[in-house]
């Protein structure tokens, strides 16, 4: 008997639990997709010379992190489902049902409901994780192919976690039915009655905000104090005094406002102005001190950074607390808005809502703001650390050193690293080219030039230099009668450039005066360990020069016929190491790179970085529309009246769909638009302060495009949920 | 007298087939203009059946209701929405009004809905606070005035777009004595002064005694009529309490 009572409860509710099942369903085939990934019957083809391992544990660890919010929002919908129910739980206790009886039907209900999802789920998440092998050979650099595999090992893994869930939430809900009293129940609907009393959160973020500004405010007052120089360009004089001024303005506000006895709006008005105004100043900080290199002191830039983070969660915070008064002002401004047909009721509808949650839609704008970030982020993250991959390992094997600890010059490094020939030949490994090379001091006196931002420039002659070219299929190049020219890293600017070779057009050196070549530079990616460190340039001198300055460093750089495999490069590694330690007792720095090493660790981590932020961030989405969607609906009841109200009034049913539309709209509509400007104001600056690395590593297209990808996905969500919020509403506002 | 509303054989049925019931069995009466008609009876003698059928928020099984010689049950659907907001007024028991608009804009609602020009709203509103007395809470919103205010404004928003047809159901079941007093002279005098037509439907004897006519209902049928003329209230609220207990059971029943 109570099993027909189940069943026929879930399809008669079917349509109540859309956005339960919606939810679910998305939950499941987020989880199925990521997770198939670490399966054990997952083997896509990336070559032996990669190994898979690594990735996979790394998987599980980044999924389970972010499965703990799935949890979260389970419970939500659980809790929204519950009160739903109240009403009909009451009737059935009151005919004599027990209380323990009602909690395992709804417990069966929410079961069938939720493995419908998860068989749904897992039908999506197979089509999913094909997007995801894609992503993963791309990553790889293999050709892809589309193969339609179900995982049992990972269908049994999301069958049992999400059956766990449900088990627990059950358990938890049938614990809450059991001892909620019936008049309670009974009572449910009208426990969501608006209280018509705005809460009292922006008070404590006013206060915070204060005590924030406060700091801010004395650390503008120490920056100028002791940092500032009359000298300074009016950008950087601006940001310094900007620091202090708007900081003050804003408690000068706030003073005003508690002297005057002035409205609460009107302070937070003023302080939300203000709010961007330090915003503004404390963003300039970060950059300007980029741009010209200032002094600060150390962790200046963190700070700044948390000012401004603050700051823009005020503003958020603000914007929304004030946004019903907006409407409000703007309602009593003309009576031909306020009096146009239904727009009273819309104006009511959409400031009690806004009153009464937000605290919510606040927190759910910060969320949002974080998930499109995230999204954003994570391929200009990826792309970098890749493009960068590629530039660093263009040497199937790179053996380079470092003097920076060196101080006696017959320490410095003379070896021809024959270990690794003796290797090869053991192994039967071929190679295509082959050279060591010196580095040299184009002045010996410069040796002992140890300060950071005053490195020497190190020189390579044009020997060398040519061999490396022929390495790399690049042309050869020529030097007239003492000449050079210079080799640019890929991450230095034209500006840099130009301004270097301004000042350079002849270098002295303990071989004799240089003139610049008439082709001046050469800027092809020619790896990072060719440069003396905290430079970004090399010069390239005739051989005859070279063979009177001091070689400080010794590089050996290598290409094969063959990738060498990962076990035989991992072996030569350790051997190599134990001869030549990263620090060795004479002060040389010896390194060795091993591109199959190199590519394998960094494809892993950025993959995981990737898929987990990514992954990430579409549980923060969902999160936000979920908690959206169950806000309106969980106010239903009371709309149901309201709305039957504007039916006797004589309001036609088109009207009122409109209004249903209109009203969702604006719910959905305002803390999205706010998150995605602000969102675009973070990520521009974002963008902004690594523009270099962008355009040198990922270039504007890929940029581009993902930023597309990420605004498809967020209106697909935006959709689903849309849609069957709206379903759900009208349903219950007609019924 | 002009006939405003006028009703002929009414019935309404619910249910199908073998297990039908009839609300209404056969119902004819008329209105005149200006007049303010009680209807009473029992519950379940079909007095709120009627009152939806009048309103066109229910529709008739079977007969006609004319108001000001518009076949009421003959108009399409999608037009009842405008034909109730432009001909008829309404007050509930439960007032229905909108907890998040104020008292002044939940009569707004009422003339924006019917279009009427932004300019002449407030001037309007003003005027009818005056006349009900509410001008003093007009800016409250509706959890913070009592109950008879509120049953006022509901007034308030049912005469504000001048309807040829007040329909009241039941206004004073949720008022205390006191205030439901109060609302009845209110309702009362804007019979009198604005001359509007008045059908109210109750179950309480006090209440109806304000009407000048009432129609007493059992089991579908009009069971009596009864006219106030010029009998004082008391006098008339004892003939009220008679026809009740004849209603409530003659000595057949109780055998």
């Amino acid at each position: 008997m109570y099993a027909k009572l189940v069943f026929r409860n879930a399809k008669r509710s079917v349509k109540d639990y859309l956005v339960y099942i919606v939810t679910m369903t998305i939950c499941v085939t987020l989880f199925y997709a990521f997770l198939s990934i670490s399966s054990s019957y997952y083997n896509p083809d990336i070559g032996s010379e990669y190994d898979f391992t690594l990735l996979s544990d790394g998987m599980k660890a980044a999924i389970c992190m972010i499965t703990l919010l799935l949890l979260f929002l389970i419970r939500f919908v659980n809790h929204y489902m519950l009160r739903q129910k109240q009403k009909e739980f009451a009737i059935q206790s009151i005919m004599g049902m027990e209380q323990k009886t009602i909690g395992r039907i709804f417990f069966a209900e929410t079961l069938i409901m939720g493995m419908i999802s998860i068989l749904i789920g897992i039908f999506f998440g197979v089509f999913c994780s094909q997007f995801i092998t894609a992503m993963l050979l791309t990553a790889y650099g293999k050709p892809y192919e589309i193969s339609w595999n179900l995982f049992p090992d990972t269908v049994l893994w999301t069958v049992a976690f999400f059956a766990f869930s449900f088990l627990v939430v059950g358990i938890f809900n049938t614990h809450i039915i059991q001892k909620t009293k019936i008049i309670t129940m009974l009572s449910a609907e009208k426990e969501n009655e608006p209280e018509l009393k705005k809460s009292r959160w922006i008070s404590v973020a006013v206060i915070l905000f204060e005590l924030i500004t406060v700091w801010a405010f004395i650390t503008g007052i120490q920056k100028v104090w002791f940092y500032y120089d009359s000298r300074f360009v009016l950008p950087v004089q601006l940001m310094y005094w900007g620091n202090i001024l708007f900081p003050l303005l804003t408690l000068l506000w706030s003073a005003f406002c508690l002297i005057k006895k002035g409205k609460k709006n009107m302070l937070i008005t003023g302080l939300l102005i203000c709010s961007v105004l330090n915003a503004f100043t404390a963003a300039s900080v970060a950059a300007l001190t980029n741009k010209y290199y200032l002094p600060l002191g150390a962790g200046m830039l963190n700070q700044y950074l948390l000012f401004l983070l603050i700051d823009l969660l005020f503003f958020i915070g603000a914007l929304i607390y004030l946004a019903s008064s907006f409407i409000v002002a703007w309602k009593e401004k003309s009576p031909e808005h306020r009096y146009h047909e239904e727009a009273l009721f819309f104006f009511g509808q959409i400031t009690s809502k806004l009153n009464t949650t937000s605290k919510t839609m606040t927190l759910i704008c910060i969320t949002l703001v974080l998930a499109i970030f995230l999204f954003i982020a994570a391929p200009i993250l990826v792309g970098w650390a890749s493009g960068y991959l590629d530039i660093r390992s263009m040497y199937d094997v790179q053996v380079f050193s470092r003097y920076n600890d060196v101080y006696e010059e017959k320490n410095l490094p003379q070896d021809n690293y024959e270990i690794i020939t003796d290797f090869f030949a053991a192994h039967e490994i071929e190679t295509v080219y082959d050279c060591t090379f010196n580095l040299y001091l184009p002045k010996k006196t410069d040796f002992h030039n140890r300060i950071k931002y005053d490195f020497p420039v190190v020189a390579i002659s044009l020997s060398d230099y040519n061999a490396i070219r022929k390495m790399l299929g690049y042309e050869q190049i020529s030097l007239g009668e003492n000449e050079f020219v210079t080799q640019w890293k890929t991450i230095a600017t034209g500006e840099e450039r130009n301004s270097f070779i301004a000042e350079h057009t002849s270098v002295v050196t303990d071989g004799g005066t240089l003139n610049i070549s008439e082709q001046s530079y050469s800027e092809e990616a020619m790896g990072e360990s060719l440069y003396n460190s905290y430079t970004d340039v090399l010069y390239v001198f005739p051989d005859k020069i070279c063979e009177e300055l001091l070689p400080v460093m010794r590089n050996r750089y290598i290409t094969t016929t063959k990738n060498i495999t990962y076990e035989n490069a991992r072996e030569l590694g350790r051997l190599f190491t134990a001869k030549y330690p990263e620090q060795a007792e004479s002060g040389v720095a010896y390194g060795v790179r091993f591109s199959t090493l190199q590519t394998n660790s960094a494809i892993a981590n950025n993959f995981i970085l990737q898929t987990g932020m990514i992954y990430g961030a579409v549980v923060l989405m969902v999160i936000c529309l979920t908690v959206l969607s169950l806000q309106q609906l969980l106010d239903a009841g009371q709309y149901k009246y309201r709305f039957s109200v504007l039916r006797k009034l004589g309001v036609e049913e088109h009207h009122i769909n409109k209004l249903i539309l209109k009203q969702l709209s604006v719910w959905f509509g305002l803390p999205i638009i706010v998150a995605i400007i602000v969102a675009a104001v973070v990520i521009g600056y974002f963008i902004q302060t690594i523009s270099a690395e962008i355009s040198a590593y990922i270039g504007l297209t890929a940029l581009m495009l993902q930023i597309g990808a990420t605004v498809g996905i967020l209106v697909i969500l935006l959709l689903c949920y849309f849609i069957s919020t709206w379903v759900i509403f009208k349903r219950s506002v007609n019924s | 007298m002009n006939t405003i509303l006028e009703l002929e054989h009414i019935q309404k049925y619910y249910g199908n087939g073998g297990n039908i019931t009839k609300a209404i069995q056969d119902i004819s009466f008329s209105v005149e203009v200006g007049e303010f008609l009680g209807i009473m009876g029992a519950s379940g003698s079909g007095k709120t059946t009627l009152l939806n059928c009048i309103s066109t928020i229910d529709t008739v099984s079977a007969g006609h209701i004319f108001l000001e010689g518009t076949d009421v049950t003959e108009i399409n659907p999608k037009s009842l929405a405008r034909f109730r907001r432009e001909n008829l007024g309404f007050v509930f028991q439960d007032f229905n009004l909108l907890d998040t608009l104020t008292i002044s804009e939940n009569i707004a609602l009422a003339l924006a809905i019917n279009h009427t020009p932004a300019g002449s709203v407030e001037p309007r509103i003003l005027e009818i606070a005056e006349k009900l007395k509410i001008s003093d809470i007009l800016n409250k919103y509706p959890y913070q005035v009592s109950g008879g205010q509120k049953q006022r404004c509901a007034c308030a928003r049912a005469i504000i777009n001048n309807p040829k047809l007040l329909l009241a159901d039941e206004p004073t079941g949720a008022l205390d004595s006191h205030s439901s007093q109060m609302l009845l002279s209110t309702i009362q005098s804007i019979n009198a002064q604005l001359r509007a037509t008045i059908l109210m439907v109750t179950h309480d004897a006090f209440t109806a005694s304000y009407a000048s006519r009432i129609l007493f209902l059992k089991d579908g049928e009009i069971f009596m009529e009864l006219r106030k003329g010029s009998d004082s209230r008391s006098a008339f609220f004892d003939k009220i309490l008679n026809v009740l207990t004849i209603i409530g059971g003659g000595q057949s029943h109780v055998c």
